[in-house]
């Protein structure tokens, strides 16, 4: 193409930002003013109830986290959490997925038994949950049955973790199930042929052509995966209903935020919280990046 | 899921942040225009001339969710004052959960109800942020204020002296005991001492192997119901700069009954322990045989455990004292209520003699005015006598505007004693540091 001039370029840019206006305005307005606002807060000591004032604190918001103990058992949890869920149901997702997609009878009535979870509302499940936690509920009832010890689910702090992650763990699995099932499926049938020939048995093949292949959806599962655990609210929030007990037990780094921001009103500092949160996720992230890639020059 | 309840709770946030930011605008619009009086002083307004009579003004009513019948209830006293003031519509809204959190919201957004349900031990918080209507000038002689009980009315008071809201219900915590076990186990007469209550919950406590299928006392860990065990010996919640201050011998003296029943004598448990939600529910499946509860669950039991034949008496005293704890709900006016005159006259008639006598007349509620008591005669009813007898030596639920992170940290630390997970002397020490944190960085 000639030189058109720059008076046709700009005409295009004007169009393309014109049929992009609503997205931009829409993800401006809910999404890049929000966030400003959340980081103009943190700075800020507010006062929303009655007589509404900010107050410049500079990092005041920021000094406080290090002398607050609840942050410090909120991220414990949060960490605890995180280390336990994200491995067991990314392999739970894993091994989900290469059962569909094996040549299975009954194969899309699995897909979707399999699948039923993710799309119930999570209010609804953590319900279910809790009459299955009951004291005299399913689970007491089957560890009972094979001779295992009882607990009392919800309100022992020592297990109420615990059976958020088994719930969370069942709930997540499926969704990430689906994205391995479509992975799996676009790995080339001629690797396995080829290893066949070769003499791999199944579990070779799975191991060494499988696995690196997922390699790439294994890396975006894992920060989804971390994303989400950092994020954990509702489940806990139902359970402990908004407490995030018993003694702390269930108090995760959101729903500390949340109580920050509503209960205590006290949104500065829950700005500040939730911008730190931010920052450790992002980190997370990046961390996880380096060693992906770092095996890939390998 | 997870990533679904992000966006939620995203949303929320800019929601939030936008309502805010009109709210604070839209507020300095009405100063100039809606109110002629502007910056609404309440006394001046209070006698101003009658407004616009021929328009019918609505007023908006919250409170929290309760059963049919009391919904019914209330239904009935608002249409009642409905037909008496043709001019005035009631918009009666429940919020289903998370009330205080709903009510502070919508005050920031100046979307809040004109007239709302306020719990005593909320009230200090909300008188301090300046967001509730001093009734003081609205008050007129027909009105009888003296015939409040003092202490529901002192409740909603401000260290000014000034009142915030009037008690539109009370009551205290009793000892229910299920008749039947009690026979069953030879007892006459419910216990009158903490040694007594302890002494027939061991001999009402039913065991199947190691698990506990019956409680002697079913207990709630929390400071709410176990403020009057900490006060027993002495012991105090809060100093008088609202810092928390129960970590002392006297006040865990009183807690340590509490916990040794549970876990020393196995004779107490909490509603979890046996798969129930609350107090009310673990007696009314006869898995506890004693509870300490309030007058809300006697319709609760009445209507959901018809055969359950149960007493109450008045809370056993503890070191030779007796006490109990009690709840008392307000209706309070919202600062920036458009129709203050019309909220008022709502507000006057639900606690005034008639309202509040057709809302307690059925036993739901207790009621505040000494007329109303009187009238109903529940000092000497047969299940409520009790309730009634210990209004008289109750602790309120209250202690300032610093109660609700007291509190949150108290029963954080509680249960961590309660199910062995520390000794009590650790947990309250460890509750009372980061309360006075907490307080001390939110001032």
């Amino acid at each position: 193409m000639a030189k058109p001039g720059g008076k046709r370029r700009g005409m295009e840019a004007l169009a393309g930002y014109g049929f992009m206006s609503p997205v931009i305005l829409i993800l401006g307005c809910f999404l890049l003013l929000p966030i400003l606002y959340a980081i103009f807060l943190s700075l800020h000591k507010v006062n929303l109830l009655g007589h509404v004032s900010y107050k410049f604190t500079g990092t005041a918001n920021f000094e406080r986290m290090a002398d607050d103990p609840r942050l410090w058992i909120a991220l414990r949890n949060t960490a605890k959490y995180a280390l336990i869920v994200v491995p067991c149901q990314t392999i739970l997702a894993l091994v989900l997925a290469a059962i569909l997609n094996m040549k299975i009878r009954f194969r899309n009535f699995f897909r979707v038994a399999f699948y039923l979870p993710t799309v119930t509302s999570s209010a609804v499940l953590v319900l279910i949950f809790m009459w299955i936690y009951n004291r005299n509920g399913l689970l007491n009832y089957l560890l009972d049955a094979v001779g295992l010890p009882t607990y009392n689910w919800l309100g022992d702090p020592t297990v109420a973790l615990f059976g958020i992650m088994i719930m969370n763990i069942w709930s997540t699995a499926p969704l990430f199930m689906v994205i391995y099932l479509a992975a799996l499926q676009d790995i080339p049938d001629s690797l396995y042929e080829a290893a066949s020939i070769d003499g791999a048995n199944a579990w070779q093949k799975f191991w060494k052509i499988t696995v690196p292949q997922l390699k790439p959806v294994t890396f975006y599962v894992l920060v989804m995966g971390i994303v989400g655990t950092f994020q954990l609210f509702d489940q806990s929030y139902i359970f402990s209903a908004g407490s995030g007990g018993p003694n702390n037990a269930t108090l995760t780094m959101v729903l500390l935020i949340y109580q920050y921001a509503f209960k205590n009103m006290d949104m500065g500092y829950a700005s500040a919280l939730a911008f730190m949160l931010a920052v450790v996720i992002m980190l997370i992230t990046v961390v996880q990046r380096l060693l992906f890639k770092e095996d890939k020059a390998n | 899921m997870k990533r679904k309840a992000t966006g939620t709770a995203a949303l929320l946030l800019s929601v939030m942040m936008v309502a805010s930011a009109c709210g604070s605008s839209s507020n300095n619009g009405k100063g100039d225009t809606a109110s002629p009086s502007g910056s609404a002083s309440s006394s001046a307004q209070a006698s101003a001339s009658p407004e616009a009579s021929q328009a019918p003004v609505e007023v908006t009513l919250a409170g929290w969710g309760s059963s049919p019948e009391e919904q019914a209830l209330l239904q009935q006293v608002l249409d009642e004052f409905q037909t008496k003031n043709p001019n005035i519509k009631v918009k009666y809204e429940v919020i289903a959960d998370q009330y205080m959190d709903v009510i502070k919201t919508r005050l920031i957004g100046n979307e809040a109800p004109d007239v709302f349900y306020l719990d005593a031990f909320e009230a200090p918080g909300l008188i301090e942020k300046d967001v509730l209507e001093p009734l003081d000038g609205y008050v007129t002689d027909d009105f009888d204020l003296g015939d409040f009980e003092q202490p529901a009315v002192d409740a909603f008071k401000a260290k000014d002296g000034k009142i915030y809201g009037f008690p539109k219900d009370t009551s205290t915590l009793a000892l229910f005991y299920n008749k039947k076990m009690f026979a069953d186990a030879g007892i006459t007469a419910p216990p009158t001492t903490w040694d007594e209550l302890q002494a027939v919950s061991e001999k009402l406590t039913k065991k199947k192997g190691n698990k506990v299928e019956v409680y002697g006392l079913g207990q709630a860990p929390e400071l709410a119901r176990q403020m009057f065990m900490l006060n027993a010996f002495g012991g105090k919640l809060a100093d008088d700069q609202g810092m928390a201050a129960f970590d002392t011998p006297e006040a865990l003296q009183g807690l340590q009954l509490v916990v040794d029943q549970h876990l020393k004598a196995g004779t107490a448990g909490q509603p979890s322990d046996v798969g129930a939600g609350w107090g009310g529910e673990m007696f009314g499946q006869q898995k506890a045989a004693m509870v300490l509860e309030g007058n809300w669950a006697i319709p609760y039991l009445q209507t959901n455990f018809k055969d359950l034949d149960f007493g109450t008496a008045e809370v056993p005293t503890v070191n030779g004292k007796k006490g109990t704890m009690a709840f008392t709900v307000a209706y309070v006016m919202n600062k920036q209520s458009q129709h203050k005159e019309a909220a008022w006259k709502l507000l006057s008639y639900l606690t005034g003699k008639e309202g509040m006598k057709t809302w307690t007349s059925k036993g739901f509620a207790l009621p505040t005015r000494k007329s109303v008591s009187a009238e109903l005669g529940y000092d000497k009813d047969a299940l409520r006598g009790a309730l009634v007898a210990g209004s008289s030596y109750a602790t309120p639920w209250q202690a300032g505007s610093s109660l609700p992170t007291i509190m949150n940290n108290f029963n954080n630390q509680f249960i961590a004693a309660y199910t062995n997970k520390s000794s009590l002397a650790d947990a309250m020490k460890k509750a009372q540091e980061t309360a006075n944190k907490e307080i001390k960085a939110g001032s």
